[in-house]
């Protein structure tokens, strides 16, 4: 059978209560869990100097080795050339299935912008449209009435919730901005008023590992347009 | 010391993001050891720290684009390594086992004989009762008698409330006093 500390004495571990102030019966079981508590090794640990040195050699040799998808620092590298002022001569090379695409998108968007009681954010839309030399050129729209701020923030601009934001289409509440990103995998989430983040709702979403969603969007390469 | 150094978490995060990989050494020394205590209490060995903090880093810097608030990098760390603790613990893959005594023959040299060997007895003792605990419940243990953190900042790290926390910390205690009770 378990035996079990008096609530008293567990408030007294948490640091609730003081010793004192438990009645006089429960001191020696209080002292005794003390006790307990006195004989753990706080010690600060310093784990070995090689440590680094094994760290650095594989992250040295993931940011060498193509292919990885790992390539954190080379996202970075691209994301600065691309949004580097340049002039950028656009090329859209239309196929009948972008524009299907193009097509579906703007029945969204119209279904978004007819629909004056929908909640207070949603209707978010993304679709490949053409391409640029930088990349393939996608167009992410929210909807989000009442909204003062809308950004993206994603792998492509190292989740940087200042330097993308999307412009108001009047006072429709609609969002967009179009962005030329390289083929890959991209995740992403639009940032409302600087603080508030808010997946995608027309967009896959994937579990971020740490109990939040990141919307998903898979840029073809830009040979298939 | 150095300006990458003193530079902040945030700035050394761009700096690796934006392709200065060799900035990424600045967090390593930054985070090595600041949470080895815990993953050697969570893992019951220091051997086994060593590897999960030396993982836990290489995922960092796998995922670092996912990392959203580059200035809250010490959080988004601590997470990893949490996650990696937690599989290892429920995988089971490695027997775990008090932490060694090598700290500990240093101090009864330094205190001298009297109640020592009685303390080293009764901490190691308490390290074995610790492997009994559930991961949940070792951690809450770890994070504030170890760590000192109080309840409110283990909730923040941890994502649990402090209503939760203190159940799990409650029931720790129930069952380190009956794990020692049976091996006294």
């Amino acid at each position: 059978m378990t035996r079990e500390f008096h609530p008293l004495v567990k408030r007294v571990l948490d640091g609730e209560l003081a010793l004192g102030d438990l009645p006089l019966e429960l001191r020696p079981e209080c002292e005794e869990a003390l006790r307990l508590l006195a004989a753990l090794d706080r010690t600060p640990l310093t784990l070995s100097p090689a440590l680094d040195a094994r760290v650095m050699a594989t992250v040295r040799h993931r940011a060498a080795s193509p292919a990885t998808g790992r390539e954190s620092f080379r996202a970075g590298r691209v994301w600065r050339w691309m949004s580097a002022p340049r002039q950028v001569e656009i090329r859209l090379r239309v196929r009948p299935w972008a524009v299907g695409a193009l097509a579906a998108a703007a029945v969204l968007a119209a279904l978004v912008l007819g629909r004056p009681s929908a909640p207070p954010v949603g209707g978010g839309a993304v679709a490949a449209f053409g391409s640029t030399r930088a990349g393939v050129l996608v167009r992410f729209v929210l909807y989000a009435p009442g909204a003062h701020r809308v950004a993206i923030a994603g792998t492509f601009n190292q989740w940087d919730r200042e330097a993308t934001p999307l412009a108001p289409a009047g006072a429709s509440g609609v969002w967009t901005t179009t962005l030329a990103l390289p083929p890959g995998q991209h995740q992403y989430a639009f940032v409302v008023d600087g603080d508030r983040w808010v997946p995608d709702p027309a967009a896959p979403a994937v579990d971020d590992g740490f109990g939040r969603r990141n919307s998903l969007v898979a840029v073809p390469g830009a040979r298939t347009l | 010391m150095g300006r990458a150094e003193t530079a902040s978490d945030g700035d050394v995060v761009r700096a690796v993001l934006a392709g200065d990989v060799e900035q990424f050494a600045v967090l390593v020394r930054r985070y090595r050891d600041r949470y080895a205590r815990y993953a050697a209490h969570m893992l019951g060995s220091v051997d086994a720290a060593e590897d999960a903090i030396q993982d836990a880093l290489i995922r960092a810097f796998d995922q670092l684009r996912q990392c959203r608030e580059p200035d809250r990098f010490a959080g988004w760390f601590f997470l990893i390594l949490r996650n990696r603790c937690f599989a290892e613990r429920r995988r089971g893959s490695r027997e775990p086992r008090p932490l060694e005594d090598a700290q500990e023959v240093a101090a009864t040299s330094l205190d001298g004989p009297d109640g020592a060997v009685e303390r080293i007895e009764r901490r190691r003792a308490l390290e074995r009762a610790l492997l009994v605990l559930t991961p949940e419940q070792r951690e809450v243990f770890v994070l504030k008698h170890v760590e000192g953190l109080p309840y409110d900042e283990i909730a923040q790290r941890t994502g649990a409330t402090v209503a939760s926390l203190k159940m799990r910390m409650h029931r720790a205690y129930d069952r380190l006093r009956d794990e020692l009770e049976e091996h006294r």
